[in-house]
């Protein structure tokens, strides 16, 4: 537990670059912001209620989005392929620390700095500027703290599979595309999962993906009430311990072999 | 060759602000800071000649040489290269010039050395049968051809300066500037390159204009030295005459026929002893070596003698601490 | 060594530097074809769920969409170096172009091909193709000509916008957060048309940062949906306008910067 705080405070102090950093990644979010509001009030405007859903629980669920994105892509990828390319990796398999928890102390790191530091003003953005509502009950919003870790660790390790497979291959950028495009998709990030038709529904219900966004924002939004909620957070839960333990399996085998190569 | 006279160069910055909207207030300040990179220098290079020119970090180097190469507009004074004004006529004088800068190619990363050497053939206007001729030149003395195929990325540090230089004197410049050539390299490839350098300076009347921190490139290869500091000139002249002028303190080396305790020896001062060997500094001006010999042979019996120069990296620290070691001495 | 003599060397060599890695050139279009259907993947399930964006249907949207990319390919594939002008401050790139005997902004811009952007040309070209027919587009001459010129206009717009952006590196030496900040006005006009936007946006994107003319502009005439901008119709013939406007000003906005380069040193 302490790591994670160490890891967090090492970003807090590091003052000059994230405070640029921070400048455009708040302005980015404040332009999507505005951007994704326009877009489905005029969506909505041709049929108000679609799905028995409110223009204000719509604008709520992607004005959130955007504010959130930026505490998923925390980047072990390419973490994970630049050391193997300037050989730095050495260093890290030296270190008396698992890889995997390592890799997991970093990125949840970076993404508590980042609550403060993006999140939190984004969300207070939103809400004064993007019409973007509060939890729809107290029930609602604690279930989205819990939806959003479980969704965090399910990209998390998603990102950490990828990770290793570009430090097989040594080639990170057309994967992580690859991977972030299917995201965008399948994690309802843009849209959410209840407007796909037919066979992309049944796709994008059974990938790991919506958990991602789909899950902790509908329950936010209070789109996703009672058994549906357990429903989707066991899903979760599910998922996550599967790719926890396949990312395990996987990083046993790609640490043997960047070993046995001399990394 | 080279002519500059009273030549200034100030640097007006917007004092940066702190704090957590400093970018933004930098942005609407107008407070100011100058500083005189470069403060009224002159001096005059003939063609052919080669000379070092340095000074510590900050001293206002890299900013008057990016004015001699015209990349830098002089705040006041007056430049010229070869009969122009570099700033005003920025790609016919680039055609008279040539640079390698230690740190960083010129050359392109990716593809074989002698596809950047024909870009900078085509570039320059270089005459294929030049082409040729340099190509052949610097098969002989630099080995290119061992290289000449290969991405610079592949290069090591020695084969990367050497194929710099190869690119920096393909169009047969008149005057070569090497910034930190030899920075990293070993010393079988430095010698390589030290012989290079005369030999191009004496067979083509290149003039060249050394940068380095490295004293023993000067002391090898440079037979003029150039000293700035906090943007003045501080010392010009001959190597010779800069060590008679500040290398005031020589060093006498005895090695005695047995170990011998210490002992004093008028107008000079032990730094060192090993063995039989026994160091004594003295200064040029008090005494000199064969009144100290004498002295020192009716104390103990003498192996073998000789006398040590000052190096130059001691003399230009004195002169970068503006302490004149002489100067002091001789007023006393 | 002319101007175009020496452009033509330097994308030669950069061509040759990129083959050296041949692997990566088939999985990045690969990349890049799949990341431009999951957006159209995107706007479709929107649509046809609304029917509709503010009266643009979805063919009409793919137009739109895919009119942006084939502007944008055909920039980005001679001249997405632009971007980088604040490295090459910053890694002394910049010196080593003005040692050289040959024209500085030609140096900067031919760089790099950046060869990839033939996958979005073709999708660009595709995606029109696919709209024209399914609209059952029928331009005559003129229209034909005016989406040649709106093409190439918009490429000319997007460079332009890149240069000056990359320009005020010269001035506070980092251009980077600009061009995060300006990409994220690219998307949205990009994926959407601006006419569902807020007045605000709409302004800023015609006239201050003025990228609505890549795409959205033209698109209204080369569909007939000249309506959508009411009283502002002229607008729609204004692309190659702007384009030329604006490269008077990157003009002298480049010799500001040289000038300031040359006298600052930074």
């Amino acid at each position: 537990m302490k790591i994670f705080w160490a890891f967090a405070r090492q970003h807090f102090h590091s003052t000059a670059i994230y405070r640029f950093d921070f400048w455009m990644r708040v302005s980015s979010i404040f332009i999507l912001m505005y951007g994704t509001r326009w877009l489905w009030i005029t969506l909505y405007s041709q049929r108000p209620g679609a799905f028995g859903v409110s223009l204000g629980q719509m604008v709520t669920y992607t004005v959130l989005s955007m504010a959130i994105t930026n505490l998923f892509f925390t980047g072990p990828p390419y973490y994970m392929a630049g050391q193997v390319r300037s050989g730095a990796i050495d260093g890290d398999l030296l270190k008396p620390m698992d890889f995997h928890f390592h890799m997991l102390a970093r990125s949840t790191g970076e993404m508590i700095f980042r609550i403060f530091t993006i999140t939190i003003p984004g969300m207070l953005a939103g809400y004064f500027l993007f019409d973007l509502q509060l939890p729809a009950s107290v029930q609602s919003g604690v279930m989205f703290v819990v939806a959003f870790l479980l969704g965090y660790l399910v990209n998390f390790h998603l990102e950490f599979l990828l990770g290793a497979l570009s430090m097989v291959t040594l080639e990170i950028d057309n994967i992580d595309w690859a991977f972030h495009a299917t995201t965008r998709f399948f994690s309802g990030q843009y849209v959410p999962l209840w407007f796909f038709p037919g066979l992309l529904g049944t796709l994008a219900a059974i990938l790991p993906f919506r958990s991602i966004f789909f899950v902790p924002l509908s329950i936010y939004t209070g789109v996703m009430r009672g058994s549906a909620i357990t429903q989707a957070i066991l899903f979760q839960l599910f998922w996550a311990v599967i790719l926890f333990i396949v990312s395990r399996w996987v990083w046993e085998r790609v640490q043997l072999q960047i070993i046995s190569q001399g990394g | 060759m080279i002519r500059v006279e009273h030549l200034t160069k100030v640097y007006q910055r917007v004092k940066r602000k702190e704090g957590v909207l400093g970018g933004l207030r930098t942005l609407f300040s107008t407070e100011y800071e100058t500083t005189r990179a470069v403060d009224d220098i002159s001096f005059h290079i003939d063609e052919g000649e080669l000379v070092g020119y340095i000074g510590p970090n900050g001293a206002g180097k890299s900013t008057s040489i990016k004015m001699l190469c015209g990349i830098l507009v002089p705040t006041s004074g007056h430049i010229e290269v070869n009969g122009l004004v570099p700033h005003k006529e920025r790609m016919t004088n680039a055609l008279q010039i040539g640079a390698v800068f230690g740190q960083k190619t010129q050359l392109w990363w990716d593809v074989p050395v002698i596809e950047s050497l024909r870009l900078f053939r085509d570039m320059y206007k270089v005459p294929e049968a030049q082409f040729k001729h340099n190509l052949n030149l610097f098969n002989e003395l630099l080995d290119l051809h061992e290289f000449q195929n290969t991405p610079v990325r592949q290069l090591s540090l020695g084969q990367r300066l050497r194929a710099d230089l190869a690119g920096a004197l393909l169009h047969n410049p008149r005057l070569l500037f090497l910034d930190e050539p030899m920075i990293g390299v070993d010393v079988v490839v430095k010698e390589r390159m030290r012989t290079f350098i005369k030999e191009i300076n004496h067979d083509r009347r290149v003039t060249i204009l050394l940068t380095t921190h490295d004293m023993t490139d000067i002391e090898k290869v440079c037979s003029r030295i150039m000293i700035i500091d906090h943007g003045h000139i501080v010392y010009d002249g001959n190597i010779e005459k800069m060590r008679a002028q500040y290398g005031t303190q020589r060093t006498l080396v005895v090695e005695f026929e047995e170990e011998v305790p210490e002992f004093s020896v008028p107008h000079a001062t032990l730094t060192r002893t090993e063995g039989k060997k026994k160091w004594f500094a003295f200064n040029r001006f008090e005494t000199n070596p064969s009144t100290l010999i004498t002295y020192v042979s009716t104390q103990y019996p003498i192996l073998d003698l000789a006398v040590e120069e000052p190096e130059i990296e001691a003399i230009v620290r004195t002169i970068y601490q503006q302490l004149p070691a002489s100067v002091e001495k001789a007023e006393r | 060594m002319n101007g175009f003599q020496l452009y033509f060397r330097l994308i030669q060599i950069s061509l040759l530097s990129r083959m050296q890695y041949r692997a990566n050139f088939i999985a990045g279009i690969l990349g890049l074809v799949f990341w431009n259907i999951i957006n159209l993947g995107l706007i479709g399930v929107m649509v046809t769920q609304f029917t509709s964006l503010n009266h643009w249907t979805l063919w009409e949207l793919v137009f739109l969409y895919c009119l942006w990319i084939l502007c944008h390919s055909l920039y980005s594939l001679f001249f997405s170096q632009s971007t980088h002008m604040e490295d090459y401050l910053i890694e002394g790139t910049f010196d080593q172009f003005l040692l050289r005997p040959a024209n500085l902004l030609i140096q900067v811009l031919g760089r790099e091909l950046q060869y990839i952007e033939i996958a979005d040309m073709l999708i660009g070209i595709t995606g029109i193709g696919l709209a024209y027919i399914q609209l059952n587009l029928q331009w005559n001459a003129w229209l034909w000509s005016f989406f040649l010129v709106a093409v190439v206009s918009g490429a000319v717009i997007e460079l332009s916008m890149n240069l000056l952006i990359a320009c005020s590196a010269f001035w506070t030496g980092r251009s980077r957060g600009s061009f995060i900040i300006a990409n994220q006005f690219y998307g949205l006009v990009h994926q959407y048309p601006i006419d569902i936007f807020g007045k605000v946006f709409r302004v800023f994107v015609t006239g201050f940062l003025p990228v609505a003319f890549m795409n959205y502009y033209p698109a209204v005439l080369l569909l007939g949906k000249q309506g959508q901008l009411g009283s502002a119709w002229p607008l729609s013939y204004m692309s190659p306008l702007v384009a030329l406007l604006l490269v008077g000003v990157v003009l002298i906005v480049w010799t500001l910067a040289l000038r300031r380069y040359s006298s600052s040193g930074s």
